[in-house]
């Protein structure tokens, strides 16, 4: 299988092949096990042990090592044909939805169903923690359908409400 | 005293406990419905069921911990830090009933909680303070405005009734200031009861430096050094050393003194710590008090050899100090970092869930206070702190690099942590160089910069990322040929050459 893997804008091309490995043409030695199952992952290359979390998240892979994250996008040439035809996908024009990012009580709704809100605008106040996290619009809108009320405690990405 | 009540949970609990233990004290825990499985409840001789998990329901349930403490027939009750510690009704109700409170007297925690009464009552006994409001009584809205432009901007606002960072807000100009009145007033209004503000001039360029005290019924009273605690993050601390590297030995006798000063002027007795600003010409103001047990309080420990938790006890018991003021010394260098469920990456969004893994860091000069283990839920009703990596070095250049090793050690998987900001600050210059201020993580600290000579690995990154990619494909490809089993252990043997940047 050959993937394109884009770390900081820059691309590997890595082919996995019946037990070979292959960055850019060059074949290596790899030894890759999970640490006792867990996604914390041991890699020796050419004898040089490197051990980092790898974690799936909504764009790809987050690869934490050394104290330093990066973030992976890993593509087959057809995904990343895909991806170049169609565009980016964040849009303006689209539904918000806002979700919970953690576990919490709802302290504050400071918005109302309808109203026009601005790009950064505070839309809920939850705590959690014992500290208030002000959860703020990433686009301008209309606000739709508050789903919750203050007082309430929600699950982690609960959808709270929705700008249009 | 033969048996001590813990009014607390998470890894003070434990520390408290290790301490009882070591003294052969028998020890009574008091838990939450969400703490069942927790440590400090393990560890303990006896545990009794508050209630609920919020606080409110169970850890701050004054009147049940009392009943339990009675019932249980201990003697006494060591509060922690945070939930009772600084509640003088509590103090006082543990009085009124014959217990023990292992912490000063009700009288002193009235005295420095109320930050007004605190700043006339230092200022009283010569001790610098800010310049501010405090001390003038609850202010409206108007009259803040007024007086704002005297004490002159950069100001903070804060809650009469705060602490740790809640209810405190920065102002920079009047044309702000109302809005952030309102939302200060109501943070503080949920988070204490009361929505009570004060102005205080902002000094810039401050370092947050504490002095431990130590007081015992005698009239004894001797500091502990300091411990620098400006690495802090929306006023929460994050990062304390012990020595201050800003600090010299004149102003640490001057700042010593001063401390001492402020602790008797209250009557203290037990372990407190006095928190101070010092600006870049070394002058320095009183913040506050806190009257009980410190997080930090372990780097301390580190440097002089006092078990300062040891030590409260044997003042409660009525004892007198191990230590005189000569025969406190300053061994090395220490430093904590706090492990919170926080990530880093993301804003420090708090992070939830089953901590599924987790390796602590060992060795040499290493010391890891913590309250979990794989299989604890890190749940929203309680801080976030997992727990706190200490470490101790000969030269604070050797605890660095101690602390880089430490912290390289430490996996914690289920949560995500704010271990890589400790591991970013560890290799900054600026931290390296002591050259710091409470503003450094805000304003001059990324998490994306990378330091000169620092190695980074990008291409191993993709390595790990495609091949754990290419396994969950494999794997979900399995799912369908069922019955057949995975041959591939994940060993390619190619030759090697050099991946090339």
């Amino acid at each position: 299988m050959k993937y394109i893997t884009t770390i900081d804008g820059r691309e590997f091309a890595i082919e996995i092949t019946d037990g070979q490995v292959q960055v850019d043409g060059h074949r290596l030695e790899v030894d890759f096990e999970s640490v006792s199952g867990q996604p914390v992952y041991s890699l020796i290359v050419d004898g040089k042990s490197y051990e980092a979390y790898v974690y799936p998240d909504e764009d790809g892979w987050q690869v934490l090592m050394e104290g330093r994250l990066y973030p992976a996008r890993v593509e087959d040439e057809r995904e990343k044909r895909l991806r170049a035809a169609g565009g980016s996908a964040v849009s303006e024009s689209a539904e918000y939805h806002l979700k919970a990012p953690m576990p919490g009580l709802v302290v504050q709704i400071p918005v109302e169903v309808g109203q026009q809100i601005e790009k950064g605008q505070v839309l809920v106040i939850l705590e959690s923690m014992k500290m208030q996290n002000e959860l703020k619009s990433p686009k301008a809108g209309r606000v739709q359908r508050i789903r919750v009320k203050p007082g309430a405690s929600v699950e982690q990405r609960q959808t709270l409400l929705s700008v249009v | 005293m033969n048996k001590v009540l813990i009014a607390n949970r998470g890894e003070i609990a434990v520390r408290i406990l290790r301490a009882c233990r070591e003294l052969g004290i028998e020890t009574v825990a008091v838990y939450s419905e969400a703490d069942r499985q927790a440590l400090h409840v393990r560890y303990a001789d006896e545990a009794y069921l508050l209630g609920p998990a919020p606080s409110r329901q169970s850890y701050l349930r004054s009147d049940k911990i009392i009943e339990i403490t009675k019932k249980s027939g201990a003697q006494a009750i060591h509060p922690g830090y945070g939930f009772l510690a600084e509640r003088a009704d509590f103090a006082l109700a543990c009085a009124d009933a014959g217990l023990i409170f292992i912490g000063p007297k009700a009288s002193a925690i009235a005295a420095m909680g109320d930050k007004m009464k605190a700043r006339n009552t230092v200022i009283a006994a010569g001790v610098p303070v800010v310049p501010g409001t405090e001390g003038e009584g609850a202010l409206a809205d108007e009259d803040l405005l007024t007086i704002a432009p005297k004490i002159g901007f950069p100001l903070l606002i804060k809650a009469t009734a705060g602490g740790g960072g809640k209810g405190m807000r920065e102002v920079q100009n009047i044309e702000e200031m109302p809005t952030l009145l309102h939302s200060a007033r109501r943070e503080a209004e949920s988070s204490f009861g009361d929505g009570n503000v004060y102005l205080e001039k902002l000094v810039e360029g401050a370092r947050h430096i504490e002095i431990q005290i130590l007081a015992d019924q005698q009239g004894n009273t001797i500091f502990l050094n300091e411990r620098e605690c400006s690495i802090q993050r929306r006023h929460q601390k994050l990062i304390e050393e012990a020595p201050s590297p800003f600090v010299d030995d004149d102003l640490r006798q001057r700042m010593g003194c001063v401390a001492v000063k402020a602790a008797q002027a209250v009557g203290y007795v037990n372990a407190g710590t006095i928190e101070f600003l010092v600006d870049k010409d070394k002058h320095f103001y009183f913040l506050e008090m806190n009257t009980r047990l410190q997080v930090e309080h372990p780097i301390t420990e580190l440097i002089t050899g006092v078990d300062i938790v040891k030590e409260q006890i044997r003042i409660a018991r009525g004892r007198q100090l191990s230590y005189k003021q000569e025969d406190i010394k300053i061994n090395g260098a220490a430093i904590e970092c706090r492990i919170n469920a926080e990530d880093p990456f993301n804003n420090f969004m708090p992070s939830t869930g089953v901590i599924t893994h987790s390796m602590l860091p060992a060795g040499p000069g290493v010391r890891v206070d913590t309250g979990v283990y794989p299989g604890f839920e890190i749940s929203p009703y309680y801080d976030p702190l997992i727990s706190k990596l200490v470490v101790w070095g000969e030269t604070r250049a050797q605890a660095i690099l101690r602390m880089r090793r430490a912290l390289e050690e430490y996996r914690i998987v289920g949560v995500r942590t704010n271990i890589p900001f400790h591991q970013t600050m560890m290799d900054s210059h600026r931290f390296m160089g002591g050259q710091y201020d409470t503003r450094f993580v805000e304003e001059r600290f990324s998490m994306h910069d990378i330091e000169e000579g620092k190695t980074i690995h990008p291409e191993i990154a993709a390595l790990m990322a495609t091949l754990v990619a290419h396994q969950s494909i494999e794997r979900s490809a399995q799912v369908v040929r069922r019955g057949e089993r995975d041959t591939s252990n994940w060993k390619w043997v190619g030759r090697w050459e050099r991946i090339h940047r």
